[in-house]
């Protein structure tokens, strides 16, 4: 039993809010938190709070009906509300924090972009210098000379005046659009459904929308980052103080004003592999692209074990074969075992795509190991029919759905006890850094 | 390009009301800048940039969609935090309905005062200055540090009542207590006379007894309140005045939320018509309520952006709506 601490929970995660709660000895804080009709978060605490120190516990969970800004926004009502309610301090509990790992480029179906989507969409720019190209296949196609109303478009652009003209054409001409251009409509068209209508979006009444945009000529279009936002809505909803674990960009401690207490899920993951894989000291340890690598090699280094990189191929290729055209693997996995890390998988994209070249390369058996499961979108049929054996999850977002439709196939690593120890640790004013290295 | 191109109103909108964006870039002769909203499979939301906003006066627009407010106003944050990091020269949030705006008080222990954690949001986040209409209190004003424009929809209620009724023989009625000030202001323009409905509420969307003050035998009464939510009061009034006498009985409402059932319990009461500003996206309501009308706002708020940008006064706009 912990004295003067109050756990409160979210709406995203109550299965963890419970097993934290079981371990620390004492019941979640009774509140009310659901949505007026109008769609405002309704939050009424029912405990008092005054002088306690308060710990809420939200995931960053979206997807597949799981509204995450909803969440985050309930979780920032919370913490004022505590906050107001003269609570001595308030620390976000955050398994999984939002927001924590977005791509520079527009998301493309295929999972985190390729840089060479992004040189190409810098290319087809209509820029102050553009000169019209040769046509060629993969040569970017100027504007066609068509028509009189072309020629003025492309003038009004060239001033930069105006950007509204007719600019299709020119936007996405990859090396198949060469075709699309001159008089053969139909082949544009559906490549241009493709190349646009491919955003991983839930956005489905904006979908002309989506379809119609277009950067200015001349501007490169950039995805905001709302990382230092979601840190700087925290500390100013009146956050103390932050737990998460395994935060994408360690640098996203550097966001906060507040102390901010980064947990690893590392240790989990190694005792599931000295435990569960057979001679794991034959096994490669695998990082899915160089980003991670640093993740992998800590874990392969501490176990002895051999360590390999899948490296994704950015100068632009001319393979067919798309799956893999990106994808290189440095190292040797023929006739071994493999085991993926990653930190999050979110639509599978990545670790699937992995796991697919490994298998080609000769891995008998490949295990993914990942810190957080999102699993939105299609990630679970993604799974479902990819070459990797075995997933391994912790349960920083709820898992149980995941585990009913995969099955066997998941394995589900409880992180509650390094939460509640966390807890417990931060409310006593012990180090937790015992925490980082426990085996 | 030249020096007069620098530094112009760049008017962005998000994904709650799109067409109030498009009638205001009309109303100013702009274009919606290039900019998309996504919301990714795990629900995070991206905002895509496409044109520079580097030194511009930015105008982000965006309202509530019933239902959905924590998305617009994650959204909105997110597009105001990116027009910052793009040197933006100075970012203006147009939040024609407040979010949040009822949750301004304590009313009860631990009960979160969320309008200003709204306020504060908007504020970390990197607005300048926000525009809105009707603010449920206007003290939300003095939760912000930035100057907060509060526009009103009344100049624009009273030439609709002008136009479409003759005053004499309206009364205006406040449904309940709290709205009374705005109420009797607008009796006040109007020379009519006033009533006032007093109510006892348990609870929140529940709506208790009610107790007509004053008279309105033989008048087309017209409710006068800031928003429909559920509508519940404004129905349950209709029909307190209904059984005092009134001739017809019309409510004018400046933000048309209609949430929950809202558009059912409006088809089956005795009001006659429900008048609203676009303040709030109302998708097809009005197709399914044949009571419901529309006044357009975009004039006002467009115009409070161009008196902002041009350093003028907006005050003009208290008491005068633009055509």
């Amino acid at each position: 039993m912990v004295r003067n601490i109050v756990v409160l929970g979210g709406n995203s995660h109550p299965a963890l809010v419970e097993s934290v709660c079981n371990m620390l000895g004492l019941p979640p804080c009774n509140r009310i938190l659901t949505k007026f009709s109008s769609g405002e978060s309704r939050c009424e605490i029912q405990d008092s709070v005054r002088g306690k120190d308060v710990f809420i516990i939200q995931t960053g969970l979206g997807g597949n009906g799981s509204r995450l800004n909803d969440h985050f926004m309930d979780l920032c009502i919370m913490i004022s509300a505590c906050k107001t309610g003269s609570a001595r301090r308030v620390t976000a509990v955050l398994p999984l924090f939002p927001y924590s790992r977005q791509p520079d480029l527009p998301y493309k179906k295929a999972g985190a972009p390729l840089f060479k989507a992004g040189s190409e969409s810098g290319k087809k720019d209509y820029t102050f210098e553009s000169v019209p190209a040769t046509p060629a296949p993969g040569i970017p196609q100027s504007d066609g000379l068509g028509n009189a109303n072309d020629i003025t478009n492309r003038l009004l652009k060239t001033s930069l005046t105006n950007g509204a003209g007719a600019m299709s054409p020119v936007k996405q001409s990859n090396g198949d659009a060469y075709f699309g251009v001159n008089g053969v409509n139909g082949v544009n068209g559906v490549n241009a459904t493709r190349h646009l209508g491919s955003y991983t979006t839930h956005d489905y009444e904006n979908v002309s929308h989506v379809h119609a945009f277009q950067a200015k000529p001349g501007y490169k279009q950039w995805v905001a980052q709302a990382g230092t936002l979601v840190a700087n809505l925290l500390t100013c909803a009146g956050a103390d103080h932050v737990i998460t674990m395994d935060l994408h960009d360690p640098q996203v401690q550097g966001f906060f004003d507040v102390p901010v207490d980064n947990l690893y899920g590392r240790p989990l993951l190694k005792q599931y592999i000295r435990q569960h894989i057979p001679n794991y000291k034959d096994a490669v340890i695998i990082s899915p692209d160089a980003g991670g690598a640093k993740r992998a090699t800590a874990i392969a280094d501490s176990m002895g074990v051999q360590f390999a990189l899948i490296h994704k191929e950015r100068r632009p290729t001319k393979i067919t074969d798309r799956q893999n055209a990106s994808m290189m693997l440095v190292g040797d996995v023929a006739n071994r075992v493999c085991i993926l890390i990653d930190d999050l998988a979110d639509t599978g994209n990545t670790i699937t795509r992995a796991a697919k070249l490994l298998k080609k390369e000769g891995a008998t058996k490949i295990y993914a190991l990942l810190t957080h499961g999102v699993f939105s979108g299609d990630a679970i049929n993604r799974i479902q029919a990819s070459a990797i054996d075995k997933v391994v999850v912790t349960n920083s977002v709820p898992q149980h759905e995941h585990k009913a439709l995969l099955g066997s196939k998941l394995d589900v690593l409880d992180i509650s006890p390094i939460f509640a120890e966390a807890i417990r640790r931060v409310h006593h004013g012990e180090s937790i850094s015992v925490l980082f290295n426990h085996e | 390009m030249s020096a007069e191109m620098a530094n112009e109103i760049k008017l962005i909108s998000g994904r709650s009301h799109p067409e109030l964006s498009d009638k205001i870039a009309k109303r100013l002769g702009i274009e919606v800048a290039r900019t998309i909203s996504l919301n990714y499979s795990n629900q995070e939301t991206s905002f895509t940039v496409g044109e520079s906003v580097r030194d511009e006066d930015v105008f982000i627009v965006q309202s509530t969609q019933t239902g959905d407010v924590n998305e617009g106003l994650m959204e909105l944050l997110i597009m105001i935090s990116a027009c910052r990091t793009a040197s933006a020269r100075r970012i203006t949030a147009v939040i024609p309905n407040f979010p949040y705006a009822r949750q301004d008080k304590k009313d009860k222990s631990r009960a979160p005062i969320s309008a200003r954690l709204v306020a504060n949001m908007l504020q970390t986040a990197g607005a300048n200055h926000v525009i809105t209409v009707d603010l449920h209190a206007s003290q939300i004003q003095g939760f912000f540090s930035v100057p907060v424009d509060n526009l009103y929809a009344e100049p624009s209620f009273l030439r609709y009542i002008r136009e479409n009724f003759n005053p004499e023989d309206c009364v205006i009625v406040s449904p309940d207590a709290g709205g009374a000030k705005r109420a009797t202001s607008i009796a006040d323009h109007l020379n009519t006379a006033f009533a006032l409905i007093h109510k006892e509420r348990p609870r929140p969307n529940v709506v208790g007894r009610m107790v007509l003050v004053g008279n309105v035998e033989d008048k087309v009464a017209i409710l006068v309140d800031d928003m429909a939510d559920t509508c519940g009061t404004l129905v349950k009034a209709a029909a307190v005045l209904k059984e005092n006498g009134a001739k017809s009985v019309l409510a004018l409402v400046t933000h048309g939320i209609l949430s929950g059932n809202a558009i059912e319990t409006l088809n089956g009461s005795v009001l006659s018509a429900l008048i609203v500003t676009n303040t709030v996206p109302l998708g097809d309501k009005v197709e399914r309520c044949p009571k419901l009308r529309v006044i357009d706002i975009s004039p006002t708020i467009a115009e409070a952006i161009r008196r902002t940008h041009n350093g003028e006064s907006v005050s003009y706009l208290f008491t005068h709506a633009p055509v």
